[in-house]
């Protein structure tokens, strides 16, 4: 399982392009066969992080350790570090295991077989050999091995990318959004794949992608990114259930966020009445956010919920419901397995552990492109 | 309705067919008549070889063919090589830089061939004069050196037609490369780099094999308008003919059919060269 | 290193080879030889020479525009239905045929205007059948329309490409709309195939009408000498007049005049369609 050492670390890393601050005083570190996710909009700074981890891009200031070495001025080719990218960057010209056998075949002989003295070129054409293959089988494409990559559909691109990658036998896999290209099912069977050969080989994966979803699914740490900032580090369970700012709160599943006043400790005032709540720590009146998840909140009979309101429309989700109902002049978004047709007056209910109560952000940059249920109430 | 329309397409197929001989009698003509018995160029007195039996006893045709194919041979691979490093280099720099780039080489491509012509024959005239002392003194210097007759001056001649059809080549080879270079994936060079290639590996392995289609395809134009260019080699040598001056000055003369063999045999060539460069790709992506 | 150096060896060449003889071009025609002192002095001299004269260069200057801009003309007349059927669903199909209409483009002018000279000569294959009918003998060489007869005969394909390039890349879709909403194949062709083909259009001009109205040779060959153009003009300053500084001031009013219409050709095309700034 994960190692306690820290494998790579970013210190007071920042970089721009031209006038845009792309990353912006960037502290972070990974763990020795992590599997990390840096989670962000389009824009946020991720695809440069990964790009700077895999020596692409330098950055303007700060570091990067390697296994407690500086890397940041050690080129790419050198990097015990190797990438899947976005659109694969698969060589078109060769076949699927000369693209596999690529980086095999520059490593030096010794590399490829320690036990050997002096191993002839016939030993290690049967070595590259082996390795490309057993590479292949992981990724199910054995049966593909001399087909030219432009015959090959999107999902098998991908795992021709990700073995040439793997075979190297690197520390650190980057991964682009490599998922980006598949259609929905296919990338829910490739991330089951994924996190699997990552926990069975054990290397630390870096993934980049925008999808909050995907990062839940197969992450040890998620980093959620915007604008160049890191908003919050973090396993996925408490990401989704304490999420530091309304950023996150939105950028990581649905959320309702409301405008709120901490009147006391485990007492926060908002849509004109006190809620219950288990946060604490706050200066008392300090303006807050509101934070309650569309499944937190439960419908309940006009009489006995905390609040009144009126269902305004329901949309079939699949597996629940998704209504806003408007109450004490907010609309709420309310996930529920039940239905209740449009124009019923029905109750609201949240547990006091379900709401969760946030600093307001310091820059109010961050908001920009999220909707916020606040902006919606006045409709 | 039916036959209606087959009379439509055999309008169509009948214009096609009339802008092609327009196009091709005279060359057709040309063709045929160089194989003619005798000397006239309108009535057929019988099938021969003469003429081009005639083209190779003549020293001045045979000079000229050797003049045209060793500046078309050396021209070709230095303009391959400048074009394909400048296209890689093109490709790899700033936005700004690259636009400035590829103006500067629509610039000899869109001049006409005859400012061209004269400008470089202006430079050459007026440059040759300065360089060749400095030329002749590292000739005796050499000669001196290895005991042997070198002589480094330059006239305004072959060489100096050499540099003018690099020139013009150049373009060509950059404009057939650059759209391979679009075509890759960004990241297959940084790939390589990834997957432990040092740079100038990575370029070898990766993006030479890559874009090697634009380069052969380039290497071919390149071949093809040296073997062809007349104006611009008129201008740019003094003494020196290649075959299309030759041409040139036994048009001026009037009509002869061992030029006619001549044309024909160069007409072939470049025909020959074309189609080859068109199975490759086709002649109207980088025209 | 960086890639991008892998482009010094290159632009150092342009700048070498075509910025530099530009220069000169610039230099030469800004400045006269005295004969007399053998000195060089600038002045603009050769410039109003060309307007001077007699308006001797003037004409020539207006015949060789004329000319081009009726080869032009014709072309375009000639080229567009050769282009139009070539990329009509009946003969896409048969890209051979196309790449033959391509390839004269590419070969020798002189070769071809050589060939054509065969054609047209006194004792040549045209006379030879106009007068084995019974007529009279032609006299074709040396007339304005041999001169006009190369020119076509020259440049017509650098028209039908571009507009064939044009018209294969319109989107099918579009005409098949067009038919859809009821349009007859008339309607069609003046309402969307024509405005949707002007870019090629334009550019078939620029390519025609540029190299036409600086060719040099065909005229002579063709027309004996008797219908000088510009082109005939800069190569007797350069070849046998000796008068660079003249010579390059024809140039340089030539290239000036070239750029100039064709600036204003894309500034009607950029109305149009922007994409050709995108090529490159």
């Amino acid at each position: 399982m994960i190692d306690d050492t820290r494998l790579i670390e970013l210190i007071n890393i920042s970089k721009s392009f031209g006038d845009t601050h792309v990353l912006k005083n960037i502290n972070l570190y990974i763990r020795r066969k992590e599997f990390v996710t840096l989670l962000g909009p389009s824009g946020c700074g991720k695809t440069t992080m990964l790009r700077i981890i895999g020596g692409f891009e330098s950055a303007d200031e700060g570091q990067l350790i390697f296994d407690g070495k500086d890397l940041s001025s050690v080129p790419p080719y050198k990097r015990r570090v190797n990438t899947v990218f976005q659109k694969y960057a698969l060589f078109t010209h060769m076949n699927v295991f000369d693209n596999v056998a690529f980086g095999l075949k520059l490593k030096k002989p010794e590399e490829l077989l320690p036990g050997e003295k002096k191993p002839t070129r016939r030993q290690i054409k049967e070595e590259i050999k082996r390795r490309v293959m057993r590479m292949l089988k992981l990724v199910k494409m054995d049966a593909y091995a001399k087909r030219g990559v432009d015959q090959l559909s999107g999902g098998q691109q991908q795992r021709i990318a990700i073995a040439r990658a793997l075979v190297n036998e690197p520390e650190v896999l980057l991964l682009d959004e490599p998922l980006g290209a598949l259609d929905l099912k296919l990338r829910r069977e490739m991330q089951l794949e994924l996190k699997s050969m990552q926990q069975q080989l054990g290397i630390t994966f870096i993934y980049v992608t925008h999808d909050q979803e995907e990062a839940l699914t197969m992450s040890d740490t998620i980093v959620v990114l915007n604008a160049g900032e890191i908003q919050q580090i973090g396993d996925g369970k408490s990401i989704y259930d304490e999420p530091n700012n309304a950023f996150v709160a939105n950028f990581i599943g649905d959320s309702n966020i409301l405008e709120a006043v901490m009147v006391k400790d485990y007492e926060v005032f908002a849509a004109g009445r006190s809620f219950e709540c288990v946060d604490e720590g706050f200066a008392e009146n300090e303006p807050v956010d509101m934070v309650v998840r569309p499944e937190d909140i439960m419908l309940v009979g006009e009489d006995v919920g905390m609040l009144t309101g009126e269902v305004k429309s329901v949309l079939f989700k699949g597996v629940h419901y998704e209504m806003f109902v408007e109450a004490a002049g907010i609309r709420w978004k309310v996930h529920s397995t039940t239905m209740y047709p449009v124009g019923s007056r029905v109750g609201l209910t949240v547990v006091p552990s379900n709401i969760h109560i946030m600093h307001k952000m310091a820059d109010e940059d961050a908001y920009v492109g999220v909707p916020i249920q606040k902006s919606e109430a006045g409709q | 309705m039916v036959k209606l329309k087959r009379f439509f397409v055999g309008l169509k197929g009948s214009y096609i067919a009339l802008i092609l001989l327009f196009l091709y009698s005279p060359i057709a003509v040309m063709i045929a008549f160089s194989f003619n018995e005798g000397k006239s160029r309108a009535k057929w007195e019988g099938f021969s070889f003469k003429w081009y039996a005639r083209l190779f006893e003549n020293a001045d045709i045979l000079d000229a063919l050797k003049v045209t194919l060793i500046v078309a041979a050396i021209a070709t691979v230095v303009s391959v090589i400048l074009g394909t490093l400048g296209a890689i280099g093109i490709h790899a720099c700033k936005k700004g830089y690259a636009s400035a780039m590829i103006n500067l080489s629509y610039l000899p491509m869109t001049m006409p061939d005859i400012v061209t012509g004269v400008s470089l024959m202006m430079m050459f005239t007026f440059s040759l004069p300065m360089i060749n002392p400095i030329l002749s003194d590292i000739s005796a210097w050499l000669s001196a050196l290895f005991k042997k007759d070198i002589d480094l001056t330059i006239e305004r001649g072959m060489f100096t037609m050499i540099l003018a059809h690099i020139t013009f080549d150049t373009p060509y080879v950059l404009f057939s490369v650059l759209p391979k270079l679009k075509q890759m994936d960004p990241n297959s060079y940084e790939a390589a780099l990834d997957l432990g290639c040092r740079p100038m590996t990575a370029i070898r392995k990766v993006i030479i094999p890559e874009i090697s289609p634009g380069i052969i395809t380039g290497a071919l134009l390149a071949l093809t308008m040296s073997l062809d260019d007349f104006v611009i080699s008129y201008f740019t040598t003094e003494k020196t003919q290649n075959l299309s001056i030759l041409v040139y000055s036994a048009a001026k003369r009037g009509v002869k059919p061992d030029i006619y063999a001549l044309s024909t045999i160069m007409f072939l060539t470049v025909l020959a060269l074309l189609i080859v460069v068109n199975k490759r790709s086709t002649l109207e992506d980088i025209g | 290193m960086k890639r991008s150096y892998f482009s010094g060896p290159y632009a150092l060449w342009m700048i070498l080879f075509t910025i530099f003889p530009i220069v000169f071009v610039g230099l030469y025609a800004i400045t006269v030889r005295n004969e007399t002192a053998n000195s060089l002095y600038a002045g603009l001299k050769n410039i109003s020479e060309i307007f001077a004269n007699k308006g001797t260069y003037m004409k020539v200057l207006w015949r060789s525009i004329t000319l081009a801009f009726e080869c032009t003309l014709i072309c375009l007349f000639l080229g567009y239905p050769c282009a139009y059927f070539l990329a009509s669903k009946e003969f896409a199909k048969y890209k051979t045929l196309f790449v033959l209409i391509l390839l004269p483009m590419w070969m020798n002018f002189l070769l071809r205007t050589y060939a054509s000279m065969g054609l047209l000569e006194r004792n040549g294959i045209i006379n030879t059948i106009v007068t084995s009918l019974g007529f009279e003998r032609l006299d074709l060489i040396g007339t304005r329309g041999a001169v006009l007869y190369g020119m076509i005969y020259n440049y017509l394909p650098f028209m039908v490409l571009p507009i064939h390039t044009s018209l294969k890349k319109m989107d099918r879709r579009v005409i098949e709309a067009a038919q859809d909403l009821g349009a007859n194949p008339l309607r069609v062709f003046y309402k969307v195939t024509l405005p949707l083909s002007v870019p090629g259009i334009i550019s078939g001009i620029t390519m025609v009408f540029m190299p036409s109205v600086t060719t040099f040779a065909i005229s002579g060959l063709l027309g004996s000498g008797n219908f000088m153009l510009i082109g005939d003009v800069i190569e007797a300053q350069f070849m046998q007049a000796n008068n660079w500084n003249f010579g390059s001031a024809l140039s340089l009013f030539m290239t000036a005049l070239i750029l100039l219409s064709i600036g204003l050709l894309n500034r009607l095309d950029a109305g149009k369609n922007s994409e050709r700034s995108e090529k490159w």
